[in-house]
């Protein structure tokens, strides 16, 4: 736990953290805007009292009511690990920067992303689904989503019995499994 | 008479009639092959003999044919065998005694799967090209010297035949990868092309050494002019020609490091993607056959051909015996021949057991004795070898040319084992940097050497 | 069957009516549809002499399901684009409905080579949620068996390179020294392959006599066969000069695309998450962390000798591992249903091919919010698009398997 890095964060992203530098065990954790996000990864990256080099991880959260993307970055001027969230993404039309002009390793994450939530990286040059097929049309780890639901619509098309669904297809709400407060 | 009625009756019904069909075949075969010989006989002999060249020709044709087949079942069975063996593993050992019977198992299981073209392909060449592929190969047996007098046509320009012959299987290997509907093959075609185009020069002119030494182009006088002591041999002559000649073989048989025209780690199959059954049969029968006559042109070239190493005439001669002149004439023994046939193997046998027995220490006394067999069948073996040289040498040919050939398949084999492949840009740099270089070098060095020796 | 799955844009390109009589033979590799992305235009559009090479799901030589586009023009691949999700499970979806002690078993296959690093992470992270303390003796177990998988992926990577360079030969030896670990192995875990075997809290069970005494055996000779091996392959001409040049990745390239682990390491960068960011006992431990290409960048051959030379660093730890290994339990006791304090957590190791992480969200139920795996593999297939520009069809191989890929990671 790096109380130092606590203070030089705090000091030098005030107007863009959206809530307290939390830290446990070996992690730091910051929570920003989805929009403030390059120009803090930039920072993060480039300044040399950062000098946050290696990505190490780009996931997407449904928490529910509504998206976060984290990242994982380390650097050699601290042993915590520090992880961003970019809270707040709405849950009908998420939107985030892409990290891609930093990172170019980011783009198949990004992807993964985009492929499992539906949360669109503005900037990526190949944001297409990288696991399911082109043509799929749901985003399997949304919390709302229901595989019955989404196997009836495949060309396959219901035949195992699990696939079936009891209610007619395209008329199942939205409904959200789980919600957390994350 | 039970155990066969109970025999009979575990047989099938398909055995019920295959069996006494057989017997019947095998007894009424001979009978009607001595009727034939003994009233068509004469007429044929006289045909035959008035045609002599014709009938040389077919049976020229016939053993080249018949002795291809094998002679890639004996090369697959060693190539599976031998690399297993090199990665610590068994490979065959299933079908016969040690799964000696497994290419010929193959060659069946070849010969029974379907046989589809690709609906896109170019039927005609897809068809034609296989047979094109084994046909170069098969046609350049024909002046290769298996012994002393047996060489299917002993032209006096059997080298450029032969390269003639052999530069037609790029064709075929073209033809196949193109006109499969397959960008696999089509890769696969252009690199061997590209390859075996490319190693037909250095191949080529490493021979041309040895043919300015040689004054001909006839591979039987080049197996004759190395007779003698093995310092005869060619390769001690034209090292540098034999070496080229070595690398430029392996790559236009396509074989490890030269491989990449079926790497299959890369492109699938190479040109032979697209080919199932009998037509993919021909391509890989046609690829071992290619293999018996790198090495075959490799010992007649520069390892003496059906020469032994040593001079056996001029020990002959030491010892005093005339190979011409002494002759065997066993009727002259009457019955003493029964009994020295009989008496001989066991004498033999227990003259060489004996040591075995004394010595061993906790073995049962039946192993000795079958050791003693052994070594007498070594020793018998080695006396009749030698008596071959008195009546029939070219059984001693044969046999030294078959084994000097196959030790070289087995230097082939071991290189597919240990190598990994080159790439295609490594081997083109290869080829005409260095090998045709190198060839031209030791072509203008033979020249210089002639003319030297010569003025001197 | 539905008329028009998906968005009613295009066919599916699973729909068998796609393909008609008519349409017989006129395969492409092209997808039936208008490029919906900046770099599948500029991917999908060929320039004059350009063909695409199709190196389908089923390949001999591709490291598992993996299908690879390529772009070439003649020999030289003009550019490549990899398709993945032919090994797809859902592993994340389906952590998110198991509970935590069954997760372990769940992401065993994701990289099936050396499965103990895909239990660690998650194990470290849940117990981090938990805030269980593991016995000394079952952090030494978890290195002691972490360090001998990543032997035995690097010699396996050995002869994987060679196979799909066309020698044949050192797989079969690749193999028989894999298959000496993993039957040590087998005798503690009762696996030969997805052990299973970390648990929240420790290990499994204990080391036992027969994996000693094996252990013992390997050790004895591991060295020796290690260079032996390596003899085989590393003065083979033709090998050096297939991999020298191939694929040079520099410093910053790396960082860049987020590479990590030995790939990483052999493009000069130091960084090692057994050092950088330590965990279990690996302070106590004394190695070194070998880096190469420190000028100009690491080459095929750089990504090659590294790893032989982390199976020596390997066999150090795993010695000093015997020797201080101390008594205890080896597993804490939790109970049997697990309800970890709600909050996030973060885990990372250094499997053989990376830097392996697991993010955990807990809601304080017994199944965690969210489980997200981060696999190396996946992040070093991105290299390969990036370092194959120029070069031959015959090099793709070279580079693909000098990164080291496996494709239950990639595909998860």
């Amino acid at each position: 736990m790096d109380r130092p890095l606590r203070t030089r964060l705090e000091t030098r992203f005030a107007d863009k953290l959206t809530g307290p530098v939390r830290q446990r065990h070996d992690q730091t954790e910051i929570r920003i805007g989805p929009g403030d996000l390059i120009e803090v990864m930039t920072a993060l990256h480039d300044e040399p009292e950062l000098c946050f080099e290696l990505l190490a991880d780009l996931a997407g959260v449904d928490t529910g009511d509504h998206m976060q993307v984290v990242y994982h970055v380390w650097s050699a001027t601290t042993p915590d690990w520090l992880r961003v969230i970019a809270d707040g993404l709405p849950r009908d039309n998420p939107r985030i920067p892409s990290l891609t002009g930093l990172w170019p390793g980011a783009e198949w994450m990004e992807r993964e992303t985009y492929d499992m939530f539906g949360i669109i990286f503005e900037g990526n040059r190949d944001l297409r689904r990288i696991y399911m097929p082109p043509d799929y049309a749901s985003f399997p780890l949304r919390k709302d989503f229901y595989l019955p639901d989404d196997a009836a619509r495949s060309p396959g098309g219901g035949v195992r019995h699990m696939e079936q669904t009891v209610a007619p297809v395209q008329a199942t709400e939205r409904v959200v499994r789980r919600t957390v407060k994350a | 008479m039970t155990a066969l009625n109970r025999s009979w009756g575990n047989l099938t019904a398909f055995g019920k009639v295959i069996l006494p069909l057989l017997l019947v075949v095998l007894v009424v075969l001979p009978v009607l092959a001595v009727l034939f010989l003994m009233f068509v006989g004469p007429w044929l002999m006289d045909v035959l003999n008035s045609n002599l060249g014709i009938v040389r020709f077919v049976v020229a044709i016939g053993g080249v044919l018949l002795f291809s087949i094998p002679a890639a079942f004996i090369i697959i069975y060693m190539e599976l065998k031998v690399i297993a063996y090199m990665n610590l593993r068994v490979g065959p050992n299933r079908v016969g005694p040690g799964g000696a019977a497994h290419s010929l198992v193959a060659g069946l299981k070849v010969l029974t799967k379907e046989d589809f073209t690709p609906s896109s392909a170019d039927v005609v060449v897809f068809t034609w090209a296989p047979v094109l592929v084994f046909l170069t190969c098969v046609m350049t047996f024909l002046v290769i010297p298996f012994g002393p007098g047996l060489v299917g046509q002993d032209m006096n320009i059997g080298v450029l035949y032969l390269f003639a012959v052999g530069g037609m299987t790029v064709v075929g290997l073209l033809l196949a990868g193109w006109s499969s509907f397959n960008k696999y093959s089509l890769l696969g075609g252009l690199r061997s092309a590209a390859q075996v185009v490319s190693y037909e020069i250095p191949l080529t002119l490493s021979v041309v050494g040895l043919i300015l030494l040689a004054h001909t182009m006839s591979l039987n006088s080049i197996a004759e002019q190395q007779s003698g002591w093995f310092t005869n041999w060619f390769v001690f002559r034209q090292p540098l020609g034999a070496l080229i000649f070595f690398i430029a073989a392996t790559a236009e048989a396509n074989r490890t490091p030269f491989d990449l025209t079926e790497a299959d780690s890369e492109i699938v199959a190479g040109f032979a993607t697209e080919y199932s059954g009998m037509r993919f049969g021909f391509l890989f029968f046609a690829e071992y056959v290619n293999v018996f006559i790198v090495s075959a042109l490799i010992t007649t070239f520069f390892f003496g051909a059906w020469n032994a190493p040593i001079d056996i005439n001029a020990i002959f001669a030491m010892v005093g015996i005339d190979p011409i002149t002494v002759s065997l004439d066993p009727g002259s023994l009457g019955i003493g021949l029964v009994l020295l046939v009989l008496s001989v193997p066991v004498v033999m046998t227990l003259v060489f057991a004996a040591p075995f027995y004394l010595a061993r220490r906790s073995s049962p006394a039946w192993q000795s004795l079958v050791l003693g067999f052994l070594l007498f069948n070594l020793v018998a073996i080695g006396g009749l070898f030698m008596l071959t040289y008195i009546s029939w040498d070219w059984v001693a040919g044969l046999v030294w040319f078959m084994a000097k050939a196959f030790a070289f398949v087995y230097v082939f084999v071991w290189m597919r084992g240990t190598f990994p492949r080159v790439r295609i840009d490594h081997l083109m740099g290869f080829a005409w940097k260095w090998l045709l270089p190198a060839a031209l070098l030791n072509l203008f060095i033979t020249a210089a050497a002639i003319v030297v020796v010569k003025s001197l | 069957m539905t008329a028009s799955p998906g968005t009613g844009q295009h066919p599916s390109m699973d729909d068998p009516r796609i393909m008609l009589d008519g349409q017989i033979g006129q395969f492409e590799t092209v997808p039936p549809y208008p490029p919906r992305t900046e770099r599948e235009s500029e991917f999908y559009s060929l320039r004059d002499g350009e063909m695409f090479l199709n190196m389908g799901p089923q390949h001999p030589a591709t490291h598992g399901v993996l299908r690879v586009v390529l772009k070439i023009n003649g020999e030289q691949v003009v550019d490549l684009d990899p398709v993945l999700g032919y090994l797809h499970r859902g592993v994340e979806k389906l952590c998110e409905n198991s509970d935590y002690h069954h997760i372990i078993s769940q992401v065993d296959p994701l990289e099936y080579v050396s499965s103990l690093f895909t239990e660690w992470a998650p194990v470290m992270a849940f117990e981090q949620l938990l805030d269980v303390q593991v016995p000394r003796r079952a952090e030494y177990i978890r290195v002691l068996t972490g360090e001998l998988l990543r032997i035995s992926s690097h010699i396996l990577y050995q002869g994987w390179i060679a196979l799909d360079l066309g020698g044949l030969t050192p797989i079969l030896y690749s193999f028989i020294e894999r298959d000496e670990i993993v039957e040590m192995l087998a005798a503690i875990t009762g696996q030969r392959m997805l052990f299973n075997y970390f648990r929240i809290g420790g290990v499994n069970g204990d080391l036992n006599h027969e994996f000693m005494s094996r252990l013992g055996d390997w050790m004895s000779r591991a060295a020796k066969q290690h260079e032996a091996n390596i003899g085989l392959l590393n003065e083979n001409e033709i090998f050096v000069r297939r991999m020298r040049d191939i694929g040079r990745l520099d410093r910053t390239t790396a960082l860049r695309m987020a590479t990590s682990g030995p790939n990483l390491r052999s493009a000069g960068v130091p960084y090692d998450v057994r050092r950088a960011h330590p965990y279990s006992v690996y302070p106590e431990l004394d190695f070194d962390i070998p880096v190469r290409g420190t000028n100009g960048g690491g080459d095929s051959l750089d990504r090659y000798l590294l790893r032989m030379d982390e199976v020596r660093e390997s066999l150090k730890i795993i010695d000093q591992c015997l020797h201080n290994m101390p008594d205890g339990p080896v597993m804490a006791r939790l109970p049997r249903l697990l309800r970890p304090r709600p909050g996030r957590a973060w885990a990372a190791v250094e499997a053989p091919r990376g830097l392996y992480g697991t993010y955990v969200i807990s809601d304080g139920t017994d199944q965690p919010f969210r489980m997200k795996i981060h696999d190396p593999s996946f992040v070093n297939m991105q290299l390969v698009g990036l370092l194959m520009k120029g070069n031959l069809i015959a090099d793709t191989m070279a580079v693909m398997a000098s990164l080291d890929p496996v494709m239950g990671g990639i595909d998860k």
